[in-house]
């Protein structure tokens, strides 16, 4: 299987001296293409260090890390950002839609800021995927929660993106709208044969996706193939038990 | 007590958190009392200059005889009849008199070594007698000796630098008739190089009186000496019963006082003031940016002051920490203020003599009123227009704390449109009827004041369809990076409109004057195209009190040119008619049909004689006179004269509005010079042709300008460049307060919307979008308050060019490319405005961005 995202050996380090702080100390892991990975762990594990680097909208302090086989260490600000528009989507925790653009535009907001129109049918058949038909023209402001965050899976895909990274996309939303957007990344993946990587805090969340990896003290420690919500749970309660340990016992890493 | 104090301390820490965010009002204080501190300091600067110039010119002078009488028809200062100069011969013997002199003065125009005049921008050319008494005397000869024949002269050491001439040289002297006369000394004045400015040629008393006056007998006045132990008051009391009817005798120090008093009212009050409007019209833009980032900063602070309401802070506490902030603010930045206004009465002064504008030197006056003035005038305007956002932050809910920073969106609020309708449509009707009919100047100031308010009102309704149909292209023409600037405009009505009202208020005034100068000039040009019938008019180029006229003898000689039909002269004089000075042309009435279009005559122009006096049709009408009628005139002689209308004429806007003989002017006249030669050729003579015949001739009367039709236009109506120039560079100020709103405007959004950007920038905005969207945003806002400025300015103008137009002859002309100009500035600038927080904008880190709360 090849990788659509992956990171070898990534490090990084915030501060230095006394207030150092390893966020990501030395991960190594792919994200397979059409696959649907989630990574979990106890809060401050690096996980958003790691999808932030992953997705070039950080850098990384040593390692590398590629999306499809682009090395992003040694791209400009500019290339960058053009290859966040034209090959990832995004999912935020919240704030993820401009508030003075409609639904539509948002939707299509990364395809009109490269300049080249969007695939009306694609967009089209996002629309009823997402199920917003009936609220295109409205504002961000108008719609609720989990209609926002449906918005911005539809945006995230609009561009038909290699990878769509997601922290935390149901952190805001009730059980009932938060499944909503997991079954629509799920689609995205098993549907339309995209990538989705996404950070979650939620072991039913989890479970929604092909595997999921555990992070601790900016390590990986563990992957679990076939997740289900009470295996992740046994899992994530294992690392309140010893959650600094983590680091000590290695040889609990999975293949 | 404790309360006061807390709400304190929180403003000094919101200070020094926020300082950025005060940079633009900091900014904004900082100029608007560096403006008005510098013209109040520069004010007094000149003012005390002028003075102490006044007293070095009649130190040494006890008392001055003169004639009583004087008429002031509105140009310079008033005219004088002269004294006999006899009478100093009879003042001399009088006990307690030292001395007793004539002194002659007069206009008379030097011409320097390269053959231009010297000086003429503003400041008196004077050419006088040299007075023998050494200490009645205000110029002091450091080179050279007195002089002693017709055809020598002195010259003040600043008229020897200007023109480059030194002892030993030969000059000519425009008295207007060209006086040749060789330099024998130079002179100083004070100690300086002259009276200020002033250019003076110092000749025989019998020269200065057969070149300046009109007879031999004749002085200006009569400069006395005090023996020593008089006092002023008792050898003015001792001359006064030997005077002759209608002359009078003045202390010293009262004619320095009088001199004094002439400057600062005439001159200087003018001047001072209209430096005076043009501060409070850049601190009333600096009061709309002030305010705006007041209300601005409150808004974004809601979150803030509700916690701190939550928690228990009065609602006084609240008020009184963002009033607390405006106080420090408009403190420190007045303060400051008045250093750069220091600088600015030094750049003034340097500045005008660089521009042509002669101002006397000396050193820098600063009182306490140039100081207290500004910084209670910056501290109020900080604190007035910190008021309504400080009473918005006080009613501030505790709940607002939970909820989302909301911004202000509201603005086209029914009551607002409504009110804003109605005094738009008074004010639109009070400047319309004041403009027209019977033009009144008042009906139409406050009409125009109403719309400007009713400008200001609208500002937030109009704004959004404004900024639509201006923002209409931006998305064809910058994509969807252009379709965001647009909305980002339309965010915050009244944010967008109050930006763009301080903008707007600037490019009102300029749009104003420039309609007004346009019109004047096109006025000009009418009034020439209409009224000139001649080929060529001589005259000289001259500006407030300098220049010299032309020789009378000039008219008759350019007559005897073989290719010239006709050749007239026209001179100036003065009279009092029904109490109040008018001004005369002095000419030939019967020819002068020949070169200037009088429109429809009745009555005949021919035998007006000693005793007869053309008028026009609108001075008539005011007096009440026909054909046969008697006009009484006074002259400055105090001769009471009655005149028989013998003519009325259409036009008088080229000729004046009262025309008579030289004959009857000839026995009131001081010194005998003409304005104006105006040309008429033979048919067949070319204009080339013609004109070089007449410009050989005048070079014998001390080269005054030739010009054809429209350079004659143009050069009448030069002052209204100067003016415009003048009045661009004072509102440079308010149009940069301006755009420094709008900076802070869009650096305040920017913190506003960091998230917002973060966003777009991890969806694939690349850092250029993002400046040019922040970029176009500004462009918008000060398209908006230009585009508004524009009309207001020339809606303004137009009335009032239209009040003050009493006689219905002048033009209105809008100067579409000048006005195109003003535009482009605008939006320009805006983009430039906009630079600063794009640049900070795109700066961004990506991920802060986002995370921020
Ligand atoms: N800009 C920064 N400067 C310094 N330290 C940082 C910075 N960003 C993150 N860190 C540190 O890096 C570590 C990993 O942070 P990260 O945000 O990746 O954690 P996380 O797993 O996403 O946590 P959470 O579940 O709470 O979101 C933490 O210890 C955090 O304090
Ligand atoms: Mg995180």
């Amino acid at each position: 299987m090849t990788a659509a995202a992956r990171v070898v050996d990534a490090a990084k380090v915030y501060g230095s001296g006394e207030t150092e702080v390893r966020a990501l100390d030395g991960v190594s892991v792919d994200f397979p293409a059409a696959g649907f990975t989630a990574i979990m762990g106890p809060s401050g594990s690096g996980k958003s260090t790691l999808m932030h680097c992953a997705a070039g909208l950080d850098t990384l302090t040593s390692g590398s890390a590629r999306i499809g086989d682009v090395e992003l260490s040694g791209l400009t600000d500019k290339q960058l950002t053009v290859l966040r528009r034209e090959r990832i989507g995004f999912v935020f925790q919240s704030f993820n839609l401009v508030p003075t653009l409609t639904v539509r535009e948002n939707i299509t907001l990364p395809r009109d800021l490269s300049g080249r129109p969007a695939d009306p049918e694609w967009i089209d058949a996002l629309v009823d995927v997402v199920g917003l038909r009936d609220r295109l023209h409205h504002r961000p402001s108008e719609l609720s929660g989990g209609q926002q965050q449906r918005v911005a899976v539809a945006r995230a895909l609009a561009g038909r993106p290699d990878v769509v990274f997601a922290d935390e996309p149901t952190g805001n939303l009730d059980s009932r709208s938060g499944a909503e957007v997991l079954g629509l990344l799920g689609r995205a993946v098993h549907e339309m044969g995209r990538t989705a990587v996404m950070v979650t805090h939620d072991p039913v969340a989890a479970a929604h996706a092909d595997e999921v990896l555990f992070l601790a003290d900016g390590r990986l420690v563990d992957r679990m193939p076939e997740p289900t919500a009470e295996r992740v749970l046994d899992r994530m309660k294992a690392f309140d038990g010893r959650a600094p340990g983590a680091r000590r016992t290695p040889q609990e890493v999975g293949p | 007590m404790t309360g006061t104090r807390a709400a304190f301390r929180l403003s000094l820490s919101a200070l020094r958190a926020h300082k950025r965010r005060f940079a633009g009002t900091f900014l904004a204080v900082l100029l608007g009392v560096s403006f008005l501190a510098g013209t109040m300091v520069m004010g007094d600067t000149l003012r005390a200059n002028f003075d102490t110039l006044f007293v070095d010119a009649n130190t040494g002078t006890d008392a001055v005889v003169r004639s009583a009488d004087v008429i002031d028809a509105g140009q310079g200062g008033g005219v004088r009849e002269p004294v006999r100069a006899s009478l100093a011969g009879r003042l001399g013997k009088v006990p307690g008199v030292a001395a007793a002199v004539p002194s002659v003065q007069g206009a008379g125009q030097l011409i320097g070594s390269d053959g231009k005049p010297v000086g003429g921008q503003g400041p008196p050319t004077l050419a006088g007698n040299w007075i023998t008494d050494a200490r009645l005397n205000p110029y002091h000869l450091v080179e050279g000796s007195a002089p002693t024949s017709e055809h020598e002269a002195v010259i003040n050491r600043g008229a020897a630098k200007k023109g480059g001439l030194k002892v030993g040289d030969t000059a000519v002297v425009r008295t207007p008739d060209p006086l040749r006369v060789r330099i024998v000394g130079i002179a100083t004045f004070g100690g300086a190089d002259g009276m200020g400015q002033v250019t003076f040629t110092a000749l025989t008393l019998p020269t200065a009186q057969k070149y300046l006056t009109t007879g031999p007998d004749r002085a200006s006045a009569i400069q006395v000496r005090a023996a020593s132990g008089v006092s002023q008051r008792e050898v003015a009391d001792r001359i006064a019963p030997l005077l002759p009817k209608g002359s009078e005798v003045l202390t010293g120090q009262r004619a320095t006082q009088e001199n004094q008093d002439e400057v600062s009212g005439r001159f200087l009050g003018v001047f001072t003031t209209l430096l005076l409007v043009f501060a409070g019209i850049a601190l009333l833009v600096a009061t709309f940016s002030i305010h705006n980032t007041f209300a601005i900063v409150v808004a974004q602070r809601t979150r803030e002051n509700a916690l701190l309401r939550a928690l228990g802070a009065s609602r006084r506490q609240v008020v009184g920490s963002t009033l607390a902030e405006a106080v420090a603010v408009g403190l420190v930045s007045s303060l400051a203020g008045l250093l750069g206004g220091v600088g600015v009465a030094l750049g003034l002064k340097a500045l005008f003599p660089a521009l042509g504008f002669g101002m006397p030197t000396g050193g820098m006056v600063i009182t306490t009123a140039a100081m207290a003035v500004p910084l209670a005038v910056g501290v109020t305007v900080s604190v007035g227009s910190a008021l309504v956002p400080a009473v918005r932050a006080g009613r501030t809910a505790p709940l607002a704390a939970l909820r989302e920073t909301a911004v202000d969106r509201s603005g086209a609020s029914w009551k607002r449109a409504a009110a804003g309708a109605v005094l738009g449509a008074a004010g639109i009707a009070l400047a319309v009827v004041g403009a027209s009919g019977s033009p009144q100047v008042p009906v139409t100031a406050t009409g125009a004041v109403l719309v400007v308010i009713a400008f200001v009102v609208l500002g937030p309704v109009a704004s959004t369809a404004a900024v639509r149909v201006l923002g209409a292209p931006l998305p064809r023409l910058r994509g969807v990076t252009g379709a965001l600037a647009g909305r980002n405009a339309l965010r915050g009505p009244k944010r967008t409109a109050a930006t763009a009202t301080a903008l707007m208020v600037g490019v009102a005034v300029v749009t104003l004057f420039t309609v007004f100068g346009a019109s004047l000039k096109a006025t000009m040009d009418r009034t020439v195209d209409r009224s000139f019938a001649g080929d060529v008019a001589i005259t000289t180029p001259a500006f407030g009190a300098g220049g010299s006229g032309l020789s009378p003898r000039l008219a008759p000689a350019v007559g005897e040119l073989p290719q010239v039909r006709e050749s007239v002269g026209l001179g100036k004089g003065v009279a009092k008619v029904d109490g109040g000075g008018r001004e005369l042309t002095v000419t030939d009435p019967r020819r002068l049909a020949n070169v200037i279009d009088l429109g429809s005559v009745r009555g005949s122009l021919d035998g007006l004689g000693t005793g007869g006096v053309a008028v026009s049709r609108g001075e008539a009408g005011k007096h009440g006179w026909h054909l046969g009628s008697t006009a009484r005139l006074v002259f400055a002689d105090g001769q009471r004269q009655p005149f028989t209308v013998r003519a009325v004429y259409e036009r008088g806007d080229l000729s004046g509005d009262y025309l008579i003989t030289r004959r009857a002017w000839a026995p009131h006249r001081v010194q005998d010079r003409d304005t104006l030669v105006a040309v008429a050729f033979k048919d067949g003579v070319s204009l080339g042709a013609g004109r070089a015949a007449v410009e050989k001739t005048a070079a014998g009367y001390g080269h005054p300008d030739v010009q054809d039709r429209a350079e004659y236009a143009k050069s009448a109506a030069r002052g209204v460049d100067l003016m415009l120039s003048t009045v661009y560079a004072l509102l440079a100020l308010a149009v940069l307060i301006a755009l420094l709103g709008i900076a802070n405007t869009a650096t305040l959004a920017v913190h506003e919307r960091t998230r917002e950007l973060g966003l777009l920038r991890a969806v694939g905005q690349t850092r250029s979008q993002l400046r040019a969207m922040v970029r176009w945003e500004s462009v918008l806002v000060a398209a908006f308050g230009t585009v508004g400025g524009l009309g207001l300015g020339a809606f303004l103008g137009w009335a009032l060019v239209r009040a003050a137009d009493s006689a219905g002859t002048s033009a209105f002309a809008i100067p579409v490319p000048r006005l195109g100009v003003v535009l482009l500035v605008g939006v320009v600038a805006g983009a430039l405005a906009g630079l600063r927080p794009a640049g900070r904008a795109a700066k961004l880190d990506v991920l802060k961005a986002i995370g921020v709360e």
